[in-house]
């Protein structure tokens, strides 16, 4: 008997070790080709080196030599109508191997039961970079992928600073007269006031814009389900200066989770902006122009809400208008205890997801792996980074805050570009690129960022600005944001929202142009709850684990 | 006994066009069935679970549903009867020219607005429209204060049905243009000769000649009774305006963006369509009956 | 129309005259505008610059368009879409139309088909039903799938049926009188007659195939196959919340109006000689043969 279990022990022993021997290395090549077929999202008027295309380019030629991958591609679509195609191949369950969807379609998929279960793929097989970003997360991704305990996609991760909306300020409007950066919304009403009407911009009579809106369609604050991040031309920072948090979930008094929407702070926020568009202030044609950075471009807007990439866009058309256009961002309005208050958003929309049934899903998250591990070699002035297939893009959450203080440090003379190449700097993919760039579109003196010591015309100046001016507001502060973390559906959303959030828009937008009385937003309130909120808020308390 | 000769020979002309209906017209009419299902892409159409009428009961039972179907229903009629009268008119006047140079030339320019997308032609509207834009100026001229068009609710129907009939009516005047060649000239000689004036001819020579075109045109828009135009619609919307400017395709639409919502969306098609059918079959039964006239 | 020498009806004539040209410059008007953004400077059309005139004159956008290389390849697709399914639906139209046409007496099953034909203009069922037809069919990806794909074109086979009925009996009379059969009736007699509509809906009919850009979206799977309209309006990028910042940076080299300005007089262009040259089968006073009563 004895020896009996001596032999079953010793089989399992060597079954273990034999086990462990063939343990999965995330970088691993295959013996055999392994094909995986993607719906490929591509620039159609992308251009290639010589004899390139979509199928076939220096990334598919590196998943085949490093991991023996080949890569095909079922269909192709441009950004544009890759959601389109996605939806259509989602809904005909013709799914490509591995895809990187958006949250409304990874939703979709989970309830179509479309998906394979990624659980021991990422135990096994994802690379240390990508746990590294995943751990940073403090949770997040976590949540945002694990479904009755098993993990169904790897979340892309981006910056969270895109979620915080800031004020971008003509700073060459206050110079101008004299004012100093505006700190509380008061302060916000009497700078508005003063640019519309000293016209520093010297622009025809009227048409002045103090605070710029959204445009036709255009959202008037961020929301948990649909825009949760990059809110722009709107006026997030207004309501959370009064202490408002529409759209979102918050902790009401009990600490439980309560729509933003109606609570008391957002009706005194909407009677704010109300008045301040009685008074002028807000442009006349918000919600109602075709488009709202026309104002920013022609140089009649003092200030706008948005985050920390403006100069991306509209600042380079904005600057070809106006050379003196001293944009700088600013961490305010303040709110009633001085401090700066905002909400942020989430910073997992696309998802890479693998079909259920496919032979290899360590092969999707191999192909992640090389992305991680090697995209600073690649030579993405050749062949743009985004023709690397199902590619999610998975970086470090302070990959804004390293950049600017890095770009500051070699500015000040602190470091070297040679400081910043390799070793802890391998996940920032950008940054040497950047620190290259820094001489290109700054000019001395290095420590004043106003628009004339920069080079607004060379092709490097947006992300280098939008770094160092638009990362400058908050990067030594210290503040928290001001809504829950939840950003899906529950049942009730399903099929009550669509018909609550149009209520809750033409509410609010009637009530700020005056077209409704303020007491409109009480009559929403009752309806919102007894319509279906009331059973969302429960469903979300749920959720949240309250 | 000619008759069942010449049969044989017309279901074979039928073929072709009647293989195509059947293959890319008929079978994906299998998935009308969705829309008494909560459609699951995993499970198919086969597969996905029966609700019956719930959709259905759901679009009808919305809190708004009474707004977006009037809106829908009211801009549609308003499309539909501005889409067969100003092209008609157009038409009329157009062949009343002498100059076919002028002709040409002016049917061809009517003819242009319809390439352009509403995407662009939307941002045109909004445009024109503005608070600072050429249509204000002008009111201004006349001392009209500047009118915010598309932040009022009650212009917006007008804007909408306007922008469409323009748009469209050089396009749709070509079929009035056509069945005008099938007049014959000898009919207006007569009519001439028996003295009747020009506006006497048109009642009496030309309307009568194209009377089964406008007939047929009247019917046949009647299908699009609850088909206010999507495309058209969201790309001139706002929250301002939903009360007037909500329609059915784009709650759906907007529905559809928190879950691909196929169920629901084949239900409101399902909706319009079959209205629209009931109109056209109305129509012709009452045509057939009260004034022996075969529409089709 | 026989006009009398009143002076009425002079004064409607100049009347008629002057407020067609003023809608037809009401129509121009916009056309223009849209050239003058093509032509523009990107950015000064961002600002609202541009009113009646370019401002920044250049051609970038349309050298953006027509200097891709898939552009050319894009434009043959569509050529050769355009043709055949021109061909096509003539031929199936007339032949579908015709025995239509004819009254229950002649033909009995003609009410049933008509209503056939009328229920399938009305119901579809969806983009799904409609896309995995085709695909199980095995026409994903091909120019059958382009041409074939958006259907039977019942309008016009119910305009065709309606214009051959309005045709005097007579004719067809003759015909059979003669000893024609059917397809001969059809192809001698009938379409000569039935120009100005024929003409007309394979107006529509190319116009339709060569503005489309939904079926190629949909039925097309390699961007080497799009037709034209499919391939240039994918060059507009459309600003969603989940862009990351690399497409953000595309958003300032590429989306912009002169862009989609440009896309549109690309398509305007060939398509207006095509209506000038068909213009004269279905203006009045230049037909082709007519009936002597």
């Amino acid at each position: 008997m004895k020896k009996r279990i001596l032999i079953g022990f010793t089989f399992l022993l060597s079954l273990g070790a034999w086990a462990t021997a063939q343990a999965a290395d995330p970088y691993g090549k295959y013996d055999s080709p392994v094909t995986i077929n993607i719906g490929n999202r591509i620039d159609p008027t992308g251009k290639f080196p010589e004899g390139d295309s979509p199928e076939n380019n220096v990334y598919t030629r590196y998943a085949k030599d490093t991991f023996n991958i080949i890569v095909k591609d079922v269909w192709q679509s441009s950004y544009a109508d890759y959601d389109r195609k996605l939806n259509l191949a989602i809904a005909s369950n013709d799914l490509p191997d591995a895809m990187v969807v958006n949250d409304a379609q990874l939703r979709q998929m989970l309830k179509a039961d479309q998906l394979q279960d990624l659980t021991d793929v990422y135990a096994k097989y994802a690379g240390p970079l990508l746990k590294a970003a995943w751990a940073k997360t403090n949770g997040t991704a976590d949540k945002a992928v694990t479904f009755n305990g098993k993990i169904m996609a790897i979340p892309g991760i981006t910056v969270p600073d895109d979620g915080y909306t800031l004020a971008w300020i003509r700073k060459d409007w206050l110079d101008k007269l004299g004012l100093k950066v505006p700190q509380s919304l008061d302060d916000l009403e009497k700078v508005a006031k003063a640019f519309i009407d000293k016209n520093p911009g010297n622009l025809p009579k009227g048409t002045t814009i103090g605070i710029g809106g959204p445009q036709s369609g255009g959202q008037l604050y961020g929301d948990f389900l649909f825009h949760s991040t990059n809110n722009n031309f709107a006026f997030d920072p207004i309501f959370s200066a009064m202490g408002a948090t529409p759209g979102y979930w918050i902790a009401g008094k009990d600490g439980k989770a309560v729509y933003g929407s109606i609570q008391p702070e957002t009706k005194a926020a909407l009677a704010k902006l109300a008045d301040f568009y009685k008074k002028g202030l807000i442009d006349p044609e918000m919600s109602v122009r075709k488009d709202a950075t026309e104002g920013i471009i022609a140089g009649q807007v003092g200030i706008f809400f948005g985050p920390w990439w403006h100069g991306y866009w509209p600042f380079p058309d904005a600057m070809k208008q106006n050379p003196n256009a001293n944009w700088q961002a600013y961490a305010v309005p303040l709110n009633a205890s001085g401090k700066w208050a905002p909400h942020s958003g989430n910073s997992h929309t696309q998802f890479l997801v693998v079909r259920k049934g496919y032979a290899h899903p360590e092969a999707a998250i191999k192909l992640q792996n090389g992305l991680m591990r090697d995209q600073f070699t690649f030579n993405v002035e050749a062949t743009r980074i985004e023709n690397y297939p199902i590619r999610t893009v998975i970086g470090m959450p302070d990959d804004l805050l390293v950049a600017r203080k890095a770009a500051l440090d070699v500015l000040m003379g602190k470091k070297k570009i040679e400081d910043f190449q390799g070793g802890d700097y391998r996940s920032y993919p950008y940054l040497l690129d950047d620190i290259k760039s820094l001489l290109l579109v700054k000019k001395p003196p290095f420590d004043n960022f106003d628009i004339q010591y920069w080079d607004t015309t060379s092709p490097k100046w947006p992300r280098i600005y939008s770094i160092i001016v638009g990362g400058a507001p908050y990067s030594n502060l210290s503040f928290k944001v001001s809504q829950l973390p939840f950003y899906s559906s529950t049942k009730t959303i399903e099929t009550k929202w669509a018909s609550l959030k149009k209520m809750e828009d033409e509410t609010f937008v009637n009530i700020i142009l005056g077209g409704k009385p303020l007491s409109a937003f009480d009559e929403f309130v009752t309806k919102w709850k007894a319509q279906g909120g009331d059973t969302i808020t429960a469903e979300v308390r749920q959720e949240l684990g309250q | 006994m000619r008759n069942r000769g010449l049969s044989k020979h017309y279901y074979l002309m039928l073929l072709p066009g009647f293989a195509w209906l059947l293959l890319f017209s008929i079978l994906p009419m299998f998935g009308l069935v969705m829309a008494f299902q909560d459609y699951n892409p995993g499970q198919g159409v086969l597969g996905s679970p029966w609700v019956g009428w719930d959709n259905f009961q759901y679009l009808l039972e919305l809190d708004d549903s009474r707004t977006i179907f009037f809106n829908t229903v009211y801009i549609s009629v308003l499309k539909i009867l501005g889409n067969l009268l100003v092209p008609l008119v157009f038409a009329l006047l157009l062949n009343e020219l002498r100059l076919g140079f002028l002709k040409k030339s002016i049917q061809t320019i009517a003819y242009l607005p319809h390439f352009l997308s509403w995407v662009i032609l939307g941002g045109i509207m909004l445009d024109l429209f503005s608070l600072h834009g050429p249509v204000n100026h002008l009111l201004s001229a006349f001392g009209v204060r500047p009118v915010s068009f598309f932040g009022r609710a009650d212009l917006f129907p007008g804007l909408a049905v306007g922008s469409d009939v323009w748009k469209e009516f050089g396009y749709n005047a070509i079929f009035y243009l056509a069945a005008l060649t099938g007049i014959s000239e000898s009919l207006y000689e007569s009519a001439s000769i028996d003295g009747a004036t020009r506006w006497q001819q048109l009642w009496t020579v030309t309307l009568p000649g194209i009377s089964t075109t406008i007939v047929l045109l009247t019917v046949l828009s009647l299908g699009n009774v609850l088909n206010a135009g999507f495309d058209q619609i969201f790309n001139l919307y706002n929250p301002i305006v939903y009360s007037t400017g909500d329609i059915v395709d784009t709650w759906v639409y907007r529905s559809g963006l928190i879950n691909l919502q196929y169920s629901l969306a084949t239900a409101a098609g399902l909706i319009k369509s079959f209205v629209g059918f009931l109109l056209i079959v109305l129509a012709y039964f009452l045509a057939d009956k009260y004034a022996q006239y075969r529409i089709f | 129309m026989i006009r009398d020498r009143s002076s009425s009806s002079r004064v409607f004539d100049i009347f008629n005259s002057i407020f067609l040209v003023a809608v037809a410059l009401l129509c121009l008007l916009p056309l223009w505008y849209t050239l003058c953004v093509s032509l523009s400077d990107k950015s000064s059309v961002a600002a609202g610059a541009v009113q009646l005139w370019p401002v920044g004159v250049n051609l970038n956008s349309y050298n953006q368009i027509m200097h891709d290389s898939q552009f050319v390849q894009a434009v043959w697709v569509s050529v050769q879409r355009v043709l055949l399914a021109t061909v096509v639906q003539f031929i199936v139209v007339v032949c579908t139309a015709y025995p239509l046409s004819k009254t229950t007496k002649q033909f009995r099953g003609r009410d049933v088909l008509m209503w056939i034909v009328v229920f399938c203009m009305l119901f579809n069922g969806g983009l799904i039903p409609w896309y995995q037809t085709i695909r199980s069919l095995g026409l994903l990806n091909s120019l059958w799938a382009l041409v074939l794909g958006p259907g039977l074109p019942m309008f016009s086979v119910i305009l065709v049926v309606n214009f051959v009925r309005n045709l005097p009996k007579e004719l067809e009379e003759a015909a059979e009188m003669d000893g024609a059969g059917p397809w001969f009736t059809l192809f001698r007699i009938v379409i000569p007659v039935s120009v100005p509509v024929l003409a007309a809906t394979m107006l529509f009919g190319i116009v339709f195939h060569w503005n489309d850009f939904m079926v190629g979206l949909i039925l097309m799977t390699k961007s080497e196959n799009y037709p034209l309209q499919t391939y240039i309006q994918q060059m507009v990028i459309v600003m969603t919340s989940t862009m990351s910042e690399e497409q953000y940076k595309r958003m300032n080299e590429m989306s912009n109006q002169t862009l989609g300005a440009a896309k549109i007089f690309i398509a305007i262009l060939p398509v207006l000689p095509l209506y000038l040259f068909t213009q004269k089968y279905f203006i009045k006073g230049m037909t082709l043969g007519s009936v002597k009563e």
